[in-house]
């Protein structure tokens, strides 16, 4: 019986502990894999061109000793981390590598990833950085030139049928993904942030259709849990990537549940919807560069709009959380040599500050021995906020 | 305390050239200009370097204040520490691009004070009426400094210009991708027109714009022409002066000024080759700057490496120009078309050599052609901690240039030697002298020229 309800989330623990291990099994049976990077490459289109895709992880257990190399160490640590561990390796299994224009960590570093890691295929999506009609219209073609070099390399045509068909699947995902963290809403939560960071990573090691079984499963095992955890002051993370369990987990061993978060892996990249539009690209174009709220997309202040209006356009979602999460305490997390968010820090504080939500900034270095010497300061904030 | 770091502030570095030696008058005046200006009623923009907008602020009669080149001349001055603390206070981690850093401290202070800092270095940066980021794909604080200073200047409204260039692929002939690209460009440019007239409450006079375009399409040639001329043995004007005479390319495009400079410089570079006279006496080593911006507080490393003997008549930094005829801009009357084109020809510009030799990269290509066009025995690069910008990569690039580079051997004393370039990486900053050590540096000088020693004596062996 308790084996029965906890088989989602013991696949899980495997596909966390041993990154990517479904894929190398796919590999075998003849699949194609492409390793991407970060939130902006169009997912729906690598599945579409019949590639499972395997979005790219650092590991802050490993200590960076090969990277450095070929790599500068001004690098985002998170970026460096997931070069040294490719550098190792991990993902030499790939048949292709896609970056995205997201940062100048990701960007400048294209060519040291393309050359040293030698993968059969490689491609840059280059996203602007402004969001108005011109850079929708230019970002369209972009994409149809993505598309185009996806499918040299696939030998295959992309129908719209599968793009749609695509759409649809990583929409169900994204709906699933909703459909977990609502059972954090409740106090206590069904679910602790670390377990969910598990599940989002293990659901991006899938094929899409595998991890929205995963997720099914998922949801019906939890939804059966009994909450018996004592309620604990509620927090939520906002930073850029955070793809390991490890400093969530500090937070919650600290005396705290994470409950909802604006990050990546997270609601950033899991609550927008892909439109099915006539033309499926059109709906791409307008998830990745219009949906998806990162700093690095330059979001326009409108006319007459006052300051405190722009803040609300660019980080109402955190206030949404807040309030949908019943958060008590706000978390902002940011990495060193991480321009496109440490540039936003103040603001980020300034509209926290005006929810009268306790916030606490902390910037870390990818990396658990870093990420342990945080504790007091966490301790120190949830005892203020209890 | 600005004080205490003031009297820290170095003799003038010594220039080989008497252009490069005006330079500093010419910056001082431009930025007591500034605030001028504003005295007087003008219009202001916060503006950066290399966006392809100069000549667009210029024909709309808006006086240009270059963010970067304020925060370099508060390293230069020694007086940044004040600055950056500043940022720091207010949450800014010191991991990120201290131009912008030392930038947006300044400017809470000026804020919070309501006139500028106490002896601000050079009379200050005055407050802006517009600030124009730059969505490249070159940097991602010209996408977000400005929009972090609207957060104590939320009065003063930001135009965002997109302006990418494709990535070099394998696979994507330019060809393919040049038109929306181009396109794109252009709409962004013609937005920030009307961004401008609009704020401003003035049309565009394009007959002036296509003027300033003209002139800067001719200085770009100029300055073109008169870097080659540094090919001379010896070299006539290396890195530290270039450092000095980029000012113009930088920060005064679309200006007579601009063209005037280098037409001298010119004639001096052409005077001083005539009399062979070099910047050193006994030229010995000839290096490449091949990446990096300087750390402004420190340009008399220049001078020690001058003072070994060791010249650099080519530097990548800040060489953001090529002669107009090779980048084959199409035929247009337009100015704001001709200005997308020579943006998207010039950070293409390397891309066809570099698909003719396998494994190479634009980077690359262009070190590669330095090396062979300037004669040059080694390579220097800077890594400053805070700007990915353009220190990111350049590794790499090293050790591609070692890998795919390989001149006709040469027979020597009955060993095939391949050409070994040695190259020298050094670590600090632009603007945050904490992070810099000049007996470490100087040592690191030392034993780079040591191993070019070496390397020069097996040549001649
Ligand atoms: S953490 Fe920041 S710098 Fe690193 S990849 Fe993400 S956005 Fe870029
Ligand atoms: S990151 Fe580099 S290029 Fe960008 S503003 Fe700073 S110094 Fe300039």
């Amino acid at each position: 019986m308790a084996e029965e309800t906890q088989k989602g989330l013991s696949e899980v623990e495997r596909l966390y502990r041993d990154y990517g291990v479904r894929t190398r099994e796919l590999k075998n049976q003849g699949e194609r894999i492409i390793a991407y990077f970060c939130a902006f490459v169009p997912l729906e289109i690598i599945a579409a061109a019949g590639f499972v895709p395997l979005r790219i992880r650092g590991d802050v257990n490993e200590p960076i000793t090969k990277g450095d190399v070929e790599l500068e160490t001004i690098a985002c640590p998170y970026v460096r981390s997931s070069f040294d561990v490719a550098l190792k390796g991990r993902y030499g299994f790939c048949d292709g590598l896609i970056l995205p224009h997201s940062c100048d960590s990701i960007a400048r570093t294209y060519s040291v990833w393309r050359y040293v890691l030698g993968f059969p295929y490689s491609h840059f999506v280059n996203l602007p950085h402004t969001a108005n009609s011109s850079s929708m219209e230019f970002f369209k073609e972009e994409i149809k030139m993505f598309k185009k070099s996806l499918e040299r390399f696939a030998k295959k045509e992309i129908s719209d049928g599968d793009l749609a068909r695509y759409i649809t699947l990583y929409n169900e995902n994204r709906k699933k993904v909703k459909a977990l963290y609502e059972l954090r809403k409740q106090d206590p939560p069904l679910i602790s942030g670390s377990e969910m960071t598990k599940i989002l990573v293990a659901g991006l090691s899938l094929p899409v259709q595998e991890a929205n079984d995963l997720f099914d499963q998922l949801l019906e095992e939890i939804k059966k849990r009994e909450a018996t955890k004592k309620k604990l002051p509620r927090v939520m993370i906002v930073g850029s990537t955070v793809d390991n369990h490890d400093f969530i987990s500090l937070v919650e061993e600290s005396g705290a549940s994470v409950v909802v978060d604006s990050l990546c892996i997270g609601t950033r990249e899991f609550w927008p919807e892909t439109q099915l539009t006539a033309d499926p690209l059109d709906g791409i174009v307008d998830r990745y560069l219009g949906r998806i709220n990162c700093p690095r997309t330059y979001i326009e202040r409108k006319k007459g709009d006052t300051y405190q209006d722009d803040l609300e356009r660019r980080f109402g979602d955190i206030g949404m959380f807040v309030r949908d999460y019943n958060v008590d305490g706000v978390v902002l997390y940011m990495y060193k040599y991480c321009d496109p968010f440490g540039f936003e820090i103040p603001a980020r504080k300034a509209y926290v500050d005006s929810l009268n939500v306790p916030v606490l900034y902390l910037e870390d270095e990818y990396l658990s021995g870093t990420t342990g010497r945080l504790r007091t300061r966490i301790q120190a904030f949830l005892e203020m906020i209890e | 305390m600005a004080e205490g770091e003031a009297t820290q502030e170095r003799k003038k570095r010594k220039t080989a050239t008497e252009a490069a030696s005006r330079i500093s008058s010419m910056v001082k005046a431009a930025i007591g200009g500034t605030v001028k200006a504003k005295q007087e009623g003008k219009k202001l923009a916060y503006t950066f370097i290399c966006c392809s907008y100069d000549e667009i602020i210029r024909a709309m009669d808006i006086v240009p204040v270059w963010t970067e080149n304020y925060a370099g001349i508060c390293a230069v001055k020694r007086d940044v520490n004040r600055f950056l603390e500043r940022a720091e206070s207010l949450g800014f981690s010191r991991s990120l691009c201290t131009y912008a850093l030392c930038g947006l401290g300044f400017d809470h202070m000026r804020e919070e004070l309501g006139e500028m800092p106490p002896n601000p270095p050079w009379g200050g940066q005055a407050r802006p009426d517009v600030m124009l980021s730059s969505g490249q794909i070159l940097c991602d604080p010209r996408n977000k400094w400005y929009q972090a200073a609207q957060q104590f200047m939320p009065d003063v409204p930001i135009y965002n210009v997109g302006l990418p260039w494709p990535l070099y692929e394998d696979d994507i002939e330019l060809a393919e991708v040049t038109d929306y690209y181009i396109k794109y460009i252009i709409r962004e440019l013609r937005g920030l027109v009307g961004f401008l007239e609009e704020q401003m409450g003035r049309k565009m006079d394009y007959d002036r714009l296509s003027e300033l375009v003209a002139l800067s399409e001719r200085t770009w040639d100029l300055m073109w022409e008169t870097y080659e001329l540094r090919r001379a043995v010896p070299t006539p004007m290396d890195t530290g002066d270039a450092m000095n005479t980029m000012v113009p390319e930088a920060f005064m495009m679309g200006t007579q000024e601009a063209y005037d400079f280098y037409l001298d410089l010119n004639k001096e570079l052409k005077e001083k080759i005539a009399r062979k006279e070099g910047v050193v006496e006994n030229e010995k080593y000839r290096l490449l700057w091949g990446g990096g911006l300087p750390s402004w507080f420190a340009l008399t490393d220049f001078n020690y490496f001058n003072s070994k003997g060791a010249v650099f008549p080519v530097e990548t930094t800040y060489r953001l120009i090529e002669p107009m005829v090779r980048l084959g801009i199409p035929d247009t009357n337009d100015p704001i078309e001709r200005l997308a084109w020579r943006w998207f020809k010039y950070w293409t510009y390397w891309y066809d050599k570099a698909r003719k030799r396998p494994g190479s990269e634009p980077d690359v290509e262009r070190l590669i052609q330095y090396i062979e066009d300037y004669q040059i025995d080694g390579i220097v690069m800077h890594e400053a901690f805070s700007c990915r910008t353009w220190h990111l990569g350049l590794i790499w690039q090293l050790n591609q240039l070692k890998k795919i580079y390989r001149p006709i051997p040469i027979l020597h004393l009955g060993r095939k030697m391949a050409r070994e370039t040695p190259s020298l990486i050094l670590e600090s900053d632009i603007v945050d002298m904490s992070s810099y050590s000049e007996p470490e540096t100087r040592s690191k000088i030392d034993a780079f020229i040591e191993t070019l020693e070496s390397v020069k004596s097996h040549q001649t062996a």
